[in-house]
């Protein structure tokens, strides 16, 4: 890939995940298995009221503010989508949590943190939306500590698999078209220095965002004069619901989550 | 250190509660467990007099097991009616130990009817003995009503037949006039089918139609109406459509009987212009019904799983979320907007859990959202409810400008289970949020009402005839039981009751 195709696939994700777009299709969490599944890599990051958490890819700050709240650790939370950090620096603020809680306008590939300065990383379902990996990942070493925890989940796919429906930037900011099998992404980790310790299969969670994708769609296009710019794009939406539902079927998509350390 | 250990033995169940109920036959009150066996809730109790019973629960644990975190806390209501003496479930009601304010209240106008079904709970018929309220007594009850509710957000008028009661439409009338928020009549349609003028009175006064509605097959009419009424029924809706009125179609479903039609019951009120919701009832073992066995009753989730076999294309179970404001093993609820002739459930537009999980500690609930769901899923939601939902702004779901054109195209599904006799749980009974009110002036929560003993006491003040105490149909009791005169069973010999051995109110021997 060409460095421009990478800063305009950057750009796309960006304004898509950013936009009022995604809120309405994907609601306030955008990943699959919503808070659940956020509780569930908590769990594994083990936060204390000292620690410092960063949550690459932040969005609206669901899940800074979450981990926040439950274990009183400091967050940085870090998204590429300037309308992202605002929103999530005044739900903050409107939290009460904007002294332990701050959010970052920055690229995963140039975090802008100093060497271990991360006790532990959340990261979800962002990776597949990386251009370039293996820096996004030695980004995610570098800022950890060592013996600190990454906590990851993302949608795995088996490429050669999947269907046409998803080429192009529209299939990329759904987050399949670069979307890794759940050996490479362990791969990269690896190489980049983390041991993987847990790998766990969550394809029911993807099934639920598939269904809510579909039904804003739809009830976007049964009462299109109040969001216009959503019911033009149902009909294409929708195709791209129906082949995301037979690739969950076929077993070419998935959801997994991924816990790995740096060795201390 | 011993090395042959004797080998122990664990139980082939889970523990989840002692409760209180009572016995099916004599209607002592008595402990009770409820257990989890096989992936089903099981209730067992024992009366010294009686023996042993064990009734199915719920078909599925899990899923009654995750439906008890969506459990509002209870508001209080304006008056309490009785006071607290012996205890739930002889208090009645509501006592000042109850949970719940009455979300519905349901007046029973009279006891006759136009039908003598095999299945009724409120053993109505043309019996020479029945009870018709005259508008001094239903002054009082809805009086009642409104003194405890101040705004009362849902009457039901019901019977017997309440369409056949002479005075029904100036019932309904006095409930408009007092404020009550939706006015509604729970009819077999007989009158509705042919009476065209009753229809548009109805709709003259905003009444909604709660219309039973079992099924298609004349096998399903014949056993659980005892006749053919097809015919009526359609005619029932096209009036009910000409007239404008909304309708609620409401099916008791019984095992062997009428599960294979939940799905068409489903899409011929999506289709159909006067239909806005359908509501499925297993079948309530109170009053007269025909044998059944207790464990291997229909449960709340058999009846969502049927309905997500036969309408697959539309619904899943997950789609259904437990209603709060009851106990939330008794009911769930489905709302789904209508897309181009399919349900698009709700459920997969929002997270519901977020708002209506009170169990696990969230952050930051959007309390307008909260809210209303909260109206949305109630026991007391009428069509129309989902309008605060959509009024609301931080929802994302932010469409008032299509409000009047979308509330059109919301279809809601409700499937409840009631208890009877040999399910009772005081836990549930005690957060009941519908009640029967009486010609005294109580609210007694409708699974009380009809299996403690409160209707047989209702029914005898009202006739001047004495009732006998109405026992369910069930296998186990086959033997022991006797007919009464309405067609539900008894036991041959007077219960004369002995206390039960029990250790409530005891205290250790010095």
């Amino acid at each position: 890939m060409t460095r421009l195709a990478a800063e305009e696939v950057k750009a796309c994700c960006a304004a898509s995940y950013g936009g009022e777009i995604a809120t309405y299709l994907l609601g306030e969490s955008f990943h699959p298995g919503g808070e659940r599944l956020t509780r569930g890599l908590m769990a594994h990051l083990a936060l204390r009221h000292d620690a410092v958490l960063v949550d690459v890819a932040s969005g609206r700050g669901t899940s800074a503010m979450l981990a926040a709240t439950e274990t009183g650790c400091r967050v940085v939370g870090i998204d590429l989508s300037g309308d992202n950090v605002a929103h999530a620096s005044a739900a903050a603020r409107a939290g009460g949590l904007d002294r332990r809680v701050r959010f970052v306008c920055a690229d995963a590939e140039r975090l802008p943190l100093d060497d271990g300065e991360a006790d532990a990383i959340l990261c979800e379902c962002a990776l597949c939306l990386f251009p370039d990996k293996p820096r996004a990942v030695a980004e995610l070493a570098r800022v950890l500590r060592p013996g600190g925890c990454l906590a990851l989940s993302d949608v795995v796919t088996e490429p050669a698999r999947l269907s046409v429906a998803f080429g192009g930037l529209a299939g990329w900011a759904s987050c399949v078209a670069d979307a890794r099998p759940v050996d490479q992404v362990r791969a990269l980790l690896t190489d980049a220095g983390f041991e993987v310790t847990h790998t766990d299969r969550h394809d029911d969670a993807i099934a639920q965002l598939i269904d809510r994708v579909e039904a804003r769609l739809r009830l976007a296009r049964s009462v299109a004069s109040t969001v216009p710019q959503i019911a033009a794009m149902a009909p294409r939406g929708l195709e791209l619901v129906a082949a995301a539902r037979a690739a969950l079927a076929d077993g070419a998509l998935g959801y997994a989550t991924i816990v790995a350390r740096l060795p201390a | 250190m011993a090395t042959h250990a004797t080998p122990r033995a664990d139980r082939d169940e889970v523990f989840l509660e002692l409760t209180r109920s009572i016995c099916p036959v004599c209607k002592v009150v008595i402990d009770a467990e409820v257990n989890i066996k096989d992936g089903r809730v099981v209730m067992h109790k024992r009366c010294a007099e009686h023996g042993a019973f064990d009734a199915l629960i719920s078909s599925d644990a899990d899923l009654y097991m995750s439906q008890l975190r969506y459990n509002k806390p209870g508001t209080l209501p304006l008056e309490f009616q009785t006071e607290v003496r012996d205890g739930c479930p002889l208090d009645c009601g509501l006592c000042p130990d109850h949970k719940q304010h009455a979300c519905l209240g349901i007046i029973e106008v009279n006891s006759s009817c136009n039908l003598d079904c095999p299945i009724c709970f409120a053993d109505s018929g043309h019996g020479p003995d029945n009870f018709s309220l005259t508008r001094e007594q239903v002054a009082v009850m809805l009086d009642a009503f409104i003194a405890a509710e101040g705004d009362p957000e849902v009457v039901q008028f019901s019977g017997g037949e309440p369409s056949i009661h002479p005075n029904i439409v100036e019932f309904l009338q006095m409930a408009v006039d007092r404020g009550v928020r939706n006015v509604m009549l729970n009819t077999n349609g007989i009158r509705l089918a042919r009476d065209r003028g009753f229809a548009d009175e109805l709709a003259r006064l905003g009444v909604l139609i709660y219309l039973q509605f079992d099924g298609f097959d004349e096998a399903t009419h014949v056993a659980i109406r005892g006749r053919d009424l097809r015919a009526d029924k359609e005619r029932a809706l096209q009036n009910c459509a000409d007239a404008g009125l909304v309708v609620t179609l409401v099916a008791a479903v019984e095992k062997r009987v009428n599960e294979h039609e939940v799905g068409a019951i489903v899409r011929h009120g999506v289709t159909h212009p006067a239909v806005r919701s359908v509501v499925f009832q297993p079948v309530t073992h109170a009053g007269r019904h025909v044998s059944f066995d207790p464990l291997e009753r229909l449960t709340n989730p058999d009846i969502m799983k049927l309905l997500a076999t036969q309408v697959p294309e539309w619904l899943r179970v997950s789609d259904f979320t437990p209603v709060p404001c009851c106990f939330p093993t008794c009911r769930s609820m489905c709302y789904a907007f209508v897309d181009e002739g399919a349900l698009v459930p709700f459920a997969r537009l929002i997270d519901l859990d977020d708002y209506l999980d009170y169990a696990t500690n969230r952050v930051i609930p959007d309390l307008e959202v909260r809210h209303a769901l909260e109206a949305m899923f109630s026991a007391s939601a009428t069509p129309g409810a989902e309008a605060a939902l959509l009024a609301c702004e931080s929802c994302g779901l932010d469409l008032p400008d299509a409000l009047s054109d979308f509330a059109s195209h919301v279809f809601m599904i409700m499937v409840q289970d009631f208890q009877d006799a040999y399910t009772l749980n005081v836990r549930q009974l005690m957060k009941c949020c519908v009640e029967q009110i009486t010609p005294d002036g109580r609210l007694i929560p409708f699974c009380a009402y009809n299996t403690v003993g409160y209707r047989e006491q209702v029914r005898a003040s009202l006739t001047g005839r004495p009732v006998d105490t109405v026992v369910p149909n069930a296998q186990p009791l086959a033997a022991m039981l006797t007919p009464t005169r309405h067609g539900s069973r008894t036991v041959a010999s007077s219960p004369d009751a002995r206390p039960n051995a029990g250790p409530t109110g005891r205290r250790l021997a010095p």
